[in-house]
């Protein structure tokens, strides 16, 4: 929004140099002055000239010599207008302009010629859009004299304002509103023009009897109050140029007085109004109703609009005329055989208008206004200010009958009061300051009218604060907070308990997952989406489409829902890389989207690692990995390669390798699963080489303590003994099934039996796998006639299961 | 007899000299002169011959003949050994120049994720001041999203959350991550300190500086007798620590609905020092963090006497910080999965 200082100047006065300072002042008490321009500076310099002869230019047949009187001299231009004549009056822009293109007016040649100034058209000046040619003034326009003054557009200091920090406010959407605050940050003295004499003066001039227009307005609509005013003997016009001047430096374009005058009091008082063309009020009734069985509407700007039947309409007694509070009716509004008018000022339910508006899309200066929660106790002030401009306007124009009232919140007005103490207010900024006179003071500039007892404050809220900003103690806290500026309260630590604290088991996990992972795991952690799309589920063949996390206004169908599992953006996330990298790990912490019958959605962390590689196995190295990953992190976990159920992987997917695969067990539960990706999958997806990835689903485990096991042993005092044997195993069988047929060996001396080596021979059918055993006795020293013993034991169990010593 | 030792000795040398160096060899010719056997024990066996004032002399030049002699074969000896090491270790020789970081074995670096990395550090800095570390689920509803956060239906607050809602039209994805703190206070009685850190949805179109999925932390603290005071001291140590100096904070209203007051926290120009620059659009200070004093009726909501307790609450995206502190153009990669991009921050 923009604030025109020059209307401010109207209500406050304010030093003649308006700097960043000021502006930065005024963004640290009330809101965000995202810049300060100065528009209309050229038109302080250009003037009016008049044309008194014209010559050829000597090498061009387009372009004049152009003498000018400029008042006390003349002085000759080049000028290429076609429309240049002598006698007629012209804007004279002399060396020095800046004009509004930017460009700083220095002697010229052209075409042999300097030229010292410009002769300009109403484009170039913007004051105007015609570019055809030079603007003309009327003959009697006063030659010399600065635009600025003949036209009356003085120069002006822009303030634009951030919208957004100014949605609660809606006082702040109106010059005076924004005058108040100039008032109160830089303490001057506030010029209120619409106080009771100003409203008892032009309530005289109302008529006697009822409105000649009627108003209703039903119970269960959106309308909170509507204040009508007749007025006969208006004549439409041009408005005059200080008011087009206010207007144009709000960004609002000058149609007629009457359009204009509405415009103002909107921008000047901050209520929206409409003024209606009296003649096209059917039946002489205003009723404000929601829509019936209207479904559509064709609004101001030729739009025809989709009604709904709980929209409030303004209605006359046939059909409806306006989207109440959003934008008035294709012929509502005045035209110029327009000679009686009819000035609606209204409030809506600030929710109401925002579903309606939302809906058709439309955002009006009105509607955005409306949606900040208007003060129904501002509509009579507004509408006599219409009447008072109007009457400005045009003289001759005439009030008929009163004002006509009607709504629900035309009932006595009972003000917010507030009670809190000026100890409360510096306890809570947390300052020695202000004082509590000061803290009244501030109060009172800001409108707000308070009862000071000691320090005990009883405040009452001005009704435009109190629509919804200003509710409790705290909001006063906020005024005196504001203007004292919170720029300057001082930081403090506080004084208060010590406790440990730590991180949650789950963030433990994690970042020790994390760690491990790149330290030891030798991977890059990744962020993919969370929400993905049936596509790359389809693609990646899985079966669960998560069609119930659905997202009702997804951006794109990519991300049209949340994804079931990792597995589908960690494969995403392969192929995408496998295309750069001949080799890479990576992994994710994320979270994987589920619903069911009892609960709308369930959330679980899961981690995914995904190890690739064009050429070699990436199944063992990942195995690995997570195997000592789990004895890192302390979590008793088992990793069987004979595979079973789990729950991380639909049966029904397809992209499990039939060998490489194995499942993961972390503190019994089967939460997990490790497995090469099948590469008829990883063909369709055009990964070119071995992908291995693990998925852990974490949230059956991370709110668990792992419990630490470690007990120390003294250092063993004898020698132990090493077994080592080779035996014949067929070549399809697992190395490991050799250690698995020993499990019923137990002695208390056998620390463990491991595998030393595999050897393939040349027989296509067998392999021999060596296994050493290894015995110890912390008390004494091993006797022979037990190690031969057991020993032999070892021996006949791998014969049992099939696995012969090789001689 | 001290002839024959000055014999023995020339032997020995010219012995030495002949030798072809190799450790048997050595070891020989120590035994025939130094061993029990040797030509010095027989000069010793001898000695019965001499006379009783010469067997000191002798003993004398027997062992210093010993000493020399043990000496220059050890010294041989050594020598032949090293000798012999050197020749191994020259036919075991490996090129120490293939390391790892000269050599294409795919993609070898390793290390976090740029957004782990920053989150880590606000993290620590904020459990260094006592702040516990809360989570919540991203699938919201209505009520811990907006409402329990003084934002009702139809509040133009709404127009500020572009919401991700599902088909039902009551769960959405979580629009920042205040529902943490609606969560954390229906679990905690005051006092506390706490921070969420996560992800938050946006239903935004996304460029280089927007996205629809990004990261936030927010904070509270509530307790008796909390000032804005305080709050500006948390923010500003959270600020310094992270810029690693120094950070000059200032606030300025804005509105949000859940706290009143509100603000807005600038920080002075990290680029110009405040005196205005294309960084901070030559306001010599840059927006980074809203914050303000708890609203009455959030803490109520939760069930928190108003009258004992205030607080206040701050939010951070972090996202931004990640960009600002490894000058990344698009915030897209941050969720992109290329390693390319990840990296760049490799731990090693």
């Amino acid at each position: 929004m923009n604030i025109s200082i020059n209307w401010i100047r109207e209500f406050v006065d304010l030093p003649e140099e308006i700097g960043s300072e000021l502006g930065k002042r005024f963004t640290l008490s009330t809101c965000e002055v995202e810049d300060i321009s100065v528009i209309n500076e050229h038109l302080q310099k250009v003037i009016v000239a008049e044309i008194v002869k014209i010559d050829n230019h000597p090498n061009s047949d387009k372009l004049h010599l152009v003498t000018v009187n400029k008042g006390k001299e003349s002085q000759q231009v080049v000028c290429g207008a076609p429309n240049v004549r002598v006698g007629m009056k012209v804007p004279f822009a002399p060396l020095g302009t800046t004009l509004p293109g930017g460009l700083t007016l220095t002697p010229k040649e052209i075409r042999g010629v300097v030229s010292e100034g410009m002769l300009c058209s109403e484009a170039e000046l913007e004051i105007g859009s015609d570019d055809s040619g030079l603007k003309e003034f009327p003959a009697d326009a006063p030659v010399g004299v600065s635009l600025a003054e003949y036209l009356k557009r003085p120069s002006d200091t822009i303030f634009d304002i951030d919208n957004k920090s100014i949605t609660h406010r809606p006082d702040l959407w109106a010059q005076y509103g924004m005058a108040r605050e100039f008032a109160a940050v830089f303490k001057k003295p506030l010029r209120n023009p619409f106080d009771g004499e100003w409203q008892k003066q032009l309530e005289e001039r109302l008529g006697k009897g009822a409105s000649p227009v009627s108003v209703t307005v039903d119970d269960d609509c959106a309308c909170k109050i509507y204040c009508g005013l007749y007025v006969k003997n208006v004549t439409i016009g041009e408005s005059p140029d200080w008011m087009k001047a206010r207007l144009n430096a709000c960004g609002v374009r000058s149609i007629n007085n009457m359009v204009d005058i509405s415009n103002y009091v909107m921008l000047e008082l901050g209520i929206p109004n409409h003024i209606f063309d009296a003649s096209q009020i059917g039946g002489s009734r205003i009723h404000v109703r929601r829509a019936g069985s209207e479904q559509t509407f064709v609004t101001l700007d030729g739009t025809e609009r989709e009604i709904l039947p709980r929209d409030t309409m303004i209605c006359d007694a046939e059909k409806p005329v306006a989207v109440a509070g959003i934008m008035g009716g294709l012929d509502s509004g005045v035209k110029e055989t327009t000679t009686e008018v009819f000035i609606e000022v209204a409030n809506f339910t600030d929710a109401e208008i925002r579903k309606t508006s939302t809906r058709l899309g439309l955002r009006s200066d009105s509607s955005i206004r409306y949606e900040k929660s208007l003060d129904s106790q501002l509509v009579r002030r507004s509408s006599l200010r219409i009447l008072d401009l109007i009457l400005q306007l045009c003289p001759g124009a005439e009030p008929v009958g009163s004002q006509v009232i009607a709504g629900c919140d035309n009932v006595p007005y009972r003000p917010l009061v507030i009670d809190i103490t000026c100890g409360k207010i510096r306890a809570v900024l947390g300052t020695g300051f202000p004082s509590d006179a000061e803290i009244v003071d501030i109060l009172e500039r800001l409108d707000f009218s308070v009862e000071n007892r000691n320090g005990m404050l009883r405040v009452t809220v001005p009704s435009y604060r109190a629509t919804k900003d200003i509710e409790c103690d705290a909001d006063i806290i906020e005024e005196v907070g504001r203007i004292v500026g919170f720029d300057n309260i001082t930081p403090e630590a506080p004084l208060t308990r010590i406790e440990a604290v730590r991180l949650s088991l789950p963030k433990q996990l994690h970042r020790k997952i994390q760690d491990f992972l790149v330290l030891e795991g030798r991977a890059l952690e990744v962020m993919t989406y969370p929400m993905i799309g049936e596509k790359l589920l389809k693609k990646t063949e899985w079966p669960d489409l998560n069609e119930k996390l659905v997202l009702k206004n997804a951006i794109s169908r990519d991300n049209d829902r949340m994804r079931p599992s990792l597995i589908p953006t960690a494969l995403q996330t392969a192929a995408l890389n496998a295309k750069n990298f001949s080799s890479f790990r990576f992994f994710e912490l994320g979270r994987a989207y589920t619903g069911d019958e009892k609960n709308f959605s369930a959330e679980k962390n899961q981690l995914v690692v995904g190890f690739f590689d064009r050429k070699a196995d990436s199944f063992l190295p990942l195995l690995n990995t997570v195997e000592k990953m789990f004895d890192y992190l302390s979590y008793p976990a088992v990793i069987e390669e004979t595979g079973g159920s789990n729950t991380v992987l639909p049966k029904e997917w397809s992209g499990v390798h039939p060998y490489e695969y194995a499942d993961i067990r972390v503190m019994g539960k089967a939460c997990g699963a490790l497995f090469t990706v099948h590469p008829s999958l990883t063909g369709s997806l055009k990964i070119r080489g071995k992908l291995a990835l693990a998925v852990i689903d974490l949230s059956g485990f991370e709110n668990i303590k792992p419990k630490d096991k470690v007990k120390y042993k003294p250092l063993p005092k004898y020698p132990g003994s090493l077994f080592d044997c080779t035996v014949i195993v067929p070549r399809t069988a697992a190395a490991a099934e050799t250690l698995r047929a020993l499990k019923s060996v137990r002695y208390k001396e056998l620390e463990s039996i491991r595998l030393v080596g595999v050897f393939l021979p040349e027989d296509p059918d067998v392999k021999w796998v060596t296994l050493r055993a290894s015995f110890m006795d912390p008390d004494k020293t091993l006797d022979g006639a037990f190690l031969e013993e057991a020993q032999n034991r070892i021996v006949a169990e791998l014969e049992k299961a099939g696995f012969p010593l090789k001689v | 007899m001290l002839k024959k030792i000055e014999q023995i000795k020339n032997d020995f040398y010219k012995a030495l000299e002949t030798a072809c160096g190799t450790q048997a060899d050595l070891s020989k010719l120590k035994a025939d002169f130094i061993g029990k056997k040797g030509a010095v024990a027989d000069i010793l066996k001898n000695m019965k011959e001499a006379s009783a004032e010469n067997i000191r002399e002798i003993g004398q030049h027997v062992n210093r003949l010993k000493s020399e002699i043990e000496a220059v074969i050890d010294s041989k000896i050594r020598e032949a050994e090293t000798a012999l090491i050197n020749e191994k270790l020259k036919k075991e020789r490996i090129d120490i120049s293939l390391r790892d970081s000269l050599t294409d074995r795919g993609l070898c670096d390793a290390g976090y994720h740029p957004v782990t990395l920053i989150q880590r550090e606000v993290e620590d800095v904020f459990t260094s001041m006592g702040f516990e570390i809360l989570d919540g689920p991203h699938i919201e509803d209505d009520y811990h999203n907006f409402v329990a956060l003084n934002i009702p239906e139809h509040h133009p607050a709404r127009d500020m959350q572009d919401t991700f809602w599902f088909s039902d039209l009551q769960h959405l994805l979580r629009t920042h991550t205040s529902p943490i703190q609606v969560r954390g206070m229906e679990t905690h009685r005051p006092p506390f300190k706490f921070v969420g850190p996560g992800k938050v949805f946006r239903n935004e179109a996304t460029d280089a500086s927007h996205e629809m999925v990004f990261h936030q932390i927010e904070g509270m603290m509530v307790d008796r007798n909390v000032t804005v005071s305080h709050l500006i001291y948390f923010m500003k140590t959270l600020l310094s620590e992270i810029f690693g100096r120094t950070v000059e904070v200032r606030l300025r209203p804005g509105f949000f609905p859940f706290v009143e007051p509100g603000f807005e926290l600038d920080i002075k120009c990290l680029i110009c020092g405040g005196k205005g620059c294309p960084v901070c659009k030559q306001q010599g200070w840059v927006e980074l963090l809203p914050c303000g004093m708890v609203h009455p009726n959030v803490l109520k909501c939760s069930g928190i006497d108003t009258e004992k307790y205030n607080g206040f609450a701050f939010g951070l995206g972090l996202d931004r910080l990640v960009m600002m502190r490894y000058g990344i153009d698009d915030i897209r990669h941050l969720h992109g999965g290329d390693l390319r991009f990840i990296r760049q921050f490799k731990a090693y």
